[in-house]
């Protein structure tokens, strides 16, 4: 009963089989080996998952594969350009923005699709873009001081 | 200043890329599944289990019971009380009973679903206050766990000069560590015969034991090593998966892993004991505590985990930081049917830091004198006497943790439904009264750099970064040409957990202690006049390169059984936060605005570090205060348990005080638990400030304070 999909995942094309009742967020990981998308709560409570998908961040484990058939995804193995860190990435490290680790791929996501649509935003409105972001090990404050940074970069 | 040159986090790369591998992310070839059958039943003893069903099911490979247990069945981080699989009886919901795998994981757990257990209940026991007296035994040596007392003066004797006595009782609940990675492992058996385990985990040399143990095998036979860690906080303490991957690996003898989904997470870690807590305190008309009288009442659920450790500790922080004559603490746990409790960060000081400061503030009030005033001459200073009679004899930066918030206090300004309110802490550094060494070793590996190998396991608190830049301070050496070789129970001696806040300050000095003997080695082979590393390696090549080991306990001791006097710990950390809140008369919601945190970290090694900690504690300690509640039964998900979010935190600001720990790698004590301890406090203090009410019981979310505020209206 496998399904035949498409997706665009970080510009390359696969065409993959897939029951229809697994998530996007297991296709990523365990088909396309993308361990980057995390897997927190498996019921979209906590953002570990998050990818871009045609432009907007979705927690993936709360998308049927099946359904993002034809789509085009980001995940956080496809922020960086090459060598070149993205400069949410970047401003990630130069702060210490990361502490365990396992909310990062979900808050660079968040914080990029934020960036791509509003490049000045203030402090509340990146709070509220990683408010679907859970983190038990920060406080948020440097992943905010990270993204406020990265956004000042990006506009020179 | 600070006194070891900063470094970024090395581990910050690989994570902004998603290219670090947790235990869960990891794939070998042919790998299989494990899943815990757990128990649904409080107390009960097993009359039938029929496993036809999923046994029949094909892809299972393996239905393990304690009947396949080769070693010894039970297991526990201070006693072996607990049965890795249940045999006859089952004490709390949760509880493992089977673990079934499979070849892939959704059958592992349709397989599981299929299991049918037939239960006798037992009359269960909830309430640790029915405990003591109930006619059941959780286990056959009665239902109190561990009773601890501090003695300290004729409490007595300070209640009668005190010209005033505030008397409380406080509550606090379940709380989980909620890590955003749940408890996983992996485990296969590599190619000389030896049982490996990749485990998410705070102590590596910890759960090779009890590995060798349930298995009956030597512990030269298993390797545990340290996955990236996505956070612990006391709950991967606790053996998690790692018995039950190596008993499912033994078995099958192919590659197994086991990981929770987040309700097997909240179904299965341990958690912060609640605490019931009578306090009473004298003080006389200027404000000096006279007396401190407290009785702390804990549900530690069924089996031991740290319950023991969380009784004394939270009876020998009960009086605070402050000064006080006379003392008398009674501190008891029981067993319930309840969850396990744990350790969680703090160990129960978090729990009577809520008590203590709220009766600060009370004193302060009661006399009309100011809080700050009051926690000002009364606080514990180089030469004071704690609650065990230990004199401080260094580090002790209480005081000017609360000299650097007096201008932001002083300055305050009150508006209408606003409050402000002080927290303040002290925290012994490292385990209660026992030794708690730890070991690392340095040499020069083949690529000419200096191998640093060390078993402290990085839960993300960023030790691996700390421990770094105290082997290059010390030995000279740029981090580029250090190789840190850490958490694998094959390539380093054990460093102890990483909890009570202790690697900083206790495997730092191991490291420090090895640095300084290799200094003087590589000053002999004229590393310091610029020959290279390679070339020193290439001399010792045929001959062994040598090995140099430090090691540091630090200097504590065992504690009187009656009075707890002695040495619990050889140094404390102490903190103030002051936060300002809003409180909603209507809704009873509490926002935080700000908080100012004050910390004595002996020195700090590493500034970002230290703030990194220090706004992670805030959240978990406003969790703590407004939010977090797990109920047995209920909390099955993150939607239910609702820990702090971007839009709950304030705008913090930290001030660091280094009161210099002379034992300590360059001053160094610790900061992870201290940054959340004096939080919650400091909020129940703003929220009386705000709206004169005071919650006595956490969490004191938003129909807790709306039932406190019209309960005052109507009075």
């Amino acid at each position: 009963m496998k399904q035949i999909i498409i997706l665009t995942v970080n510009n390359k094309v696969y065409e993959i089989a897939v029951a229809p009742n697994r998530t996007l967020t297991q296709v990523l990981r365990e088909d396309l080996n993308l361990t980057g998308t995390k897997e927190g709560c498996g019921i979209g409570d906590c953002g570990a998952c998050a990818v871009i998908m045609d432009g907007r961040p979705v927690n993936s484990c709360l998308v049927l594969a099946v359904q993002a058939n034809g789509s085009d995804i980001t995940t956080i193995e496809g922020i960086a350009e090459r060598e070149k860190l993205h400069p949410v990435q970047q401003a990630f490290v130069e702060h210490g923005a990361i502490q365990c680790g396992f909310c990062t791929s979900g808050m660079i996501i968040s914080a990029k699709s934020l960036l791509d649509k509003k490049p000045k935003p203030s402090e509340l409105e990146i709070r509220e873009a990683i408010s679907g972001n859970l983190c038990r090990c920060t406080g948020y404050q440097k992943i905010v001081e990270a993204i406020m940074d990265a956004s000042q970069k990006m506009k020179k | 200043m600070p006194a070891v040159k900063e470094i970024d986090r090395i581990d910050a790369l690989e994570k902004v890329l998603g290219a670090t591998l947790y235990a869960g992310d990891m794939y070998i070839e042919g790998m299989l599944y494990g899943v815990i059958v757990r128990s649904t039943r409080p107390h009960a003893t097993i009359s039938k289990i029929n496993i036809k069903e999923a046994q029949y099911l094909e892809g299972v490979v393996k239905i393990l019971s304690c009947n396949d247990i080769p070693g010894k069945k039970e297991f526990g981080i201070i006693k072996k009380d607990q049965s890795l699989l249940a045999e006859k009886k089952v004490r709390y919901v949760g509880e493992p009973v089977l673990v079934v795998v499979a070849e892939t994981e959704r059958l592992a757990r349709k397989a599981a679903e299929l299991i049918q257990i037939e239960y006798d209940d037992i009359i269960s026991i909830h309430d640790p206050f029915t405990s003591e007296k109930a006619p059941v035994l959780i286990h056959g040596s009665g239902n109190l766990l561990s009773h601890r007392t501090v003695l300290k003066g004729d409490v007595q004797k300070g209640f009668r000069q005190s010209d005033v006595i505030v008397e409380h009782t406080y509550r606090t609940t379940w709380l989980d560590h909620a890590f955003l990675e749940t408890e996983a492992g992996i485990g296969y058996m590599d190619n000389t015969g030896k049982l490996v385990i990749l485990t998410s985990t705070q102590n590596v040399h910890y759960k090779r034991k009890e590995i060798s143990r349930i298995l009956g095998l030597p512990e030269e036979n298993i390797r545990v090593i340290q996955a990236t860690t996505g956070g612990g906080f006391g709950g991967k303490l606790d053996m998690t998966v790692e018995c039950y991957v190596a008993l499912a690996v033994y078995h099958t003898k192919k590659p197994v892993m086991i990981r929770f989904t987040r309700e097997e997470s909240f179904l299965s870690d341990t958690k912060r004991h609640p605490l019931y807590i009578e306090y009473k305190t004298g003080a006389r008309r200027d404000g000096k505590i006279q007396a401190v009288e407290v009785n702390i009442i804990g549900d530690t659920g069924p089996y031991i985990s740290y319950g023991e450790t969380v009784c004394l500790r939270a009876a020998i922080h009960a009086t605070g930081p402050y000064e006080v004559p006379n003392v008398h603490v009674d501190s008891r746990m029981f067993y319930t049917n309840n969850p396990i409790s744990g350790a969680m960060r703090g160990f129960g000081v978090p729990q009577i830091a809520f008590a203590h400061e709220s009766q600060m503030d009370e004193i302060a009030y009661a006399l009309k004198l100011d809080p700050l005033h009051v926690r000002m001459i009364n606080g514990l200073k180089k030469g004071s006497r704690t609650a065990t009679s230990q004199i401080l004899e260094a580090s002790a930066g209480y005081i000017e943790t609360l000299k650097r918030l007096e201008p932001y206090w002083q300055g305050r300004k009150k508006l209408k439904g606003r409050g402000f309110g002080l927290g303040s802490m002290f925290y012994g550094i490292g385990n209660t009264g026992i030794t708690n060494p730890s070991y690392a070793h340095l040499s020069i590996a083949e690529n000419g750099k200096i191998a640093l190998h060390t078993g402290v396991c990085e839960i993300g608190q960023g030790s691996d970064t700390v421990l770094l830049q105290i082997l290059c301070e010390s030995l000279g050496v740029d981090d580029k040409n250090v190789e840190l070789i850490r958490g694998d129970t094959d390539t380093s001696k054990d460093a102890g957990s990483t909890s009570a806040s202790r690697q900083t300050y206790i495997s730092g000095m191991a490291i420090y202690n090895a640095s300084i003997k290799m200094r003087e080695f590589l000053d002999k082979e004229e590393y310091y006049k610029g020959r290279g590393l390679k070339d020193i390696f290439l001399t010792y090549k045929e001959k062994g390169v040598p090995v140099f080991e430090g090691f540091f306990d630090p200097p504590t001791t065992a504690l009187d059984p009656e009075t707890s006097e002695g040495k619990p710990y050889a140094t404390y950390a102490f903190a103030t936060h002051m936060t300002e809140v809003e409180v909603d008369e209507i809704t009873g919601y509490t926002k935080v605005l700000k908080v100012y945190a004050a910390h004595d970290v002996g020195k700090a090694i590493n500034v970002r570090n230290i703030k990194g900690q220090v706004y992670g504690g805030i959240a978990m300690g406003i969790g703590f205060a407004l939010m977090e509640e797990f109920r047995p039964g209920e909390t099955h998900s993150l939607d239910a348990y609702y820990i702090p979010t971007s839009m709950d935190m304030p705008d913090v600001e930290v001030f660091i005080i280094e009161d210099e720990e002379p034992t300590g790698p360059f001053g160094a004590k610790g900061v992870g638990e201290p940054a959340l301890i004096p939080q919650a406090a400091s909020i129940v203090n703003a929220i009386k400030d705000a709206v004169d009410v005071r919650p006595f019981e956490l969490p004191c979310h938003i129909e807790r304070l709306k039932g406190l505020i019209e309960s005052k209206t109507s009075k």
